[in-house]
């Protein structure tokens, strides 16, 4: 049984599904629950809607004012009236990833099974079964085919995964700034970042949350270090050189002494309260385990059948996930024949363009929009 | 319409597949889709790359020199490469690459060595009439950097190993029926569709 009901603890919706779903790793999770947020109007014929896909950290919140954050959505530039994804013309929705901890089922959830806390026993979760459960959302809101699916680093993953395994669901794709696998220099940063975590002794196995306590430290050193792979190295030269933090000199000793340093405690320290710890191990692994080339290749007379339409697009200083990367995808939609666009737009901020104030991206975002018929 | 374009619209089936090798705002690609014919362009400019998406087309940004190796092999019916040859920077490695991604490659330029601008060259004395494409290019900054001439590009397909089939006096929208016409001497843009069989 399905139902969608207000959601009472953030604003949007949940849908809550009283089933059971078998995931990619053999397990399956039952009375599982998708929260999700939308914008615009959902037109009587149902063909104008998107879906956008968030990112590692990011949450259902892209437009308008985050009751998380209390800032601007993470894609506010992107997305609104008149903005490149413009909801006076899209019905836009976004949901919380499973796996996550922004009101969708995760892992410091209730296990029905055992009445506790999951923490560890949340079984693994892959891109894969992030999509299944975005495609029951998409069918119960009873829309047949996505105008488009959108998203960035993460988001790109679960894009291109749902091109591949719903091709008949979707009109286009946009990823940006994505991977058709995640790298071993990637994993290698997510597994220092899960080390982190899994070393603070408040971790306590994953079982923090019965104790009370929380892996504040290990998490907040995760985000440090992976903050550093979101932007350029030009990024932070610009941003604060070898600038001292409210002093003329050295200390001669291992506190704050450079902007930068007090720039990454600070994202570090203002990550812990907005996120949660296993779910960044729960989704790390996710992004670690991807790679749908495979499913693209086997799927492949379905998606050229549906004529979707890709575009890919990557950032010029990005080297988390570098042009490179975005090359392949266009070269293995190439190979199986379908129809693909690409640009790479000229930016020093890093991976993080994606979410910044980038002209270019937004106009080559839009401009591919306006071309889906 | 491009006089180059009508014959390539002649030329190619239905149904065919065609890589469009420095498309600007995808006109010909436009002008393919609309004869059922799927074709994805290639081009450098960011601007020209928004104006084909915006018109629903399929469009690759970047430089051909350093990304058609990206292209997987025999995944188009042609390969098309209207009036950018001069200004690719290795032309032999460009049609060498072309010749593994498409059966057929289609090659459209203005023949520098016709009577009128050699004339005007040895008048002058510069090179500005062979090496102009627009006012403001002078000599060491045009993008115009191979002029050749239809012997020179015959040569090439030779050292290619490229198969001529026809080739076009674009201007007047004929073939060129045999070789004795000095060509080179009068015809002011050719176009060569050639074959990699």
């Amino acid at each position: 049984m399905r139902e969608i009901t207000e959601n009472k603890e953030y604003p949007g919706y949940l849908l809550k599904c009283n089933e059971h779903l078998k995931l990619d790793s053999g397990k399956s999770i039952s009375n599982f629950q998708i929260a999700y947020q939308t914008y615009g109007k959902l037109n009587e014929k149902k063909d104008n809607a998107i879906l956008i896909c968030h990112a590692l950290t990011g949450d259902q919140f892209p437009a308008e004012e985050s009751p998380i954050t209390k800032k601007n959505g993470w894609w506010d530039l992107m997305v609104g009236p008149d903005r490149p994804i413009d909801t006076n013309k899209y019905f836009v929705i976004c949901s919380n990833v499973l796996g996550g901890c922004v009101g969708t089922t995760g892992p410091n959830d209730i296990n029905p099974e055992t009445s506790k806390i999951y923490g560890l026993d949340f079984p693994t979760i892959t891109i894969r079964d992030m999509v299944r459960v975005q495609k029951i959302l998409i069918d119960e809101l009873k829309i047949i085919k996505l105008v488009s699916v959108i998203g960035g680093s993460m988001g790109a993953m679960q894009v291109l995964q749902w091109a591949a395994t719903y091709p008949e669901s979707v009109k286009s794709i946009i990823s940006v700034a994505g991977s058709l696998k995640h790298s071993a220099q990637n994993i290698a940063f997510d597994e220092a970042g899960r080390q982190s975590i899994m070393l603070d002794p408040k971790w306590h196995n994953g079982q923090y949350l019965d104790k009370d306590d929380k892996p504040e430290n290990g998490l907040s050193v995760a985000r440090m270090i992976a903050h550093i792979t979101y932007l350029s190295e030009k990024a932070f030269q610009n941003k604060f050189g070898r600038n001292l933090q409210e002093k003329k000199d050295l200390s001669f000793g291992f506190g704050i002494d450079f902007q930068v340093e007090s720039y990454l405690r600070y994202q570090g320290r203002s990550f812990v309260d907005r996120f949660d710890a296993n779910s960044y191990l729960y989704m790390t692994r996710a992004m670690d385990y991807f790679d749908v080339s495979e499913d693209i290749q086997k799927n492949k007379e379905e998606i050229i059948n549906n004529e979707v339409r890709f575009l890919v697009l990557s950032f010029t200083s990005d080297w988390l996930f570098p042009t490179k990367e975005s090359k392949e995808i266009v070269s293995l939609l190439n190979s199986i024949g379908s129809n693909v666009s690409f640009a790479e737009v000229v930016s020093d901020r890093g991976h993080d363009s994606f979410l910044l104030d980038e002209p270019q991206f937004f106009r080559v975002s839009e401009g591919f929009l306006k071309g889906i018929k | 319409m491009r006089s180059d374009y009508k014959i390539i619209l002649d030329l190619i089936s239905e149904n065919s597949k065609v890589l469009d090798i420095g498309c600007s705002d995808g006109e010909l690609i436009s002008l393919l889709a609309d004869k059922n014919i799927s074709a994805q362009g290639v081009e450098i400019n960011q601007e020209r790359v928004i104006s084909c998406l915006g018109k629903g087309l399929d469009v690759i940004h970047g430089d051909i020199n350093l990304m058609v190796e990206d292209f997987p092999h025999n995944q188009f019916d042609y390969c098309i490469l209207t009036q950018t040859i001069q200004a690719v920077q290795k032309p032999d490695v460009l049609l060498n690459t072309l010749k593994k991604v498409g059966k057929n490659i289609i090659v459209s330029f203005n023949n520098s060595a016709r009577l009128s601008k050699v004339v005007k060259f040895l008048l002058s004395g510069s090179f500005d009439s062979l090496l102009k494409k627009s006012d403001s290019d002078q000599w060491y900054n045009t993008d115009y950097i191979h002029p050749c001439s239809i012997k020179d590009f015959k040569k090439l397909t030779l050292d290619l190993d490229l198969r001529i089939i026809d080739t076009y006096d674009v201007i007047n929208q004929k073939k060129f029926t045999n070789d004795k016409i000095p060509s080179n001497l009068f015809c002011k843009e050719v176009l060569f569709h050639l074959t990699n069989d």
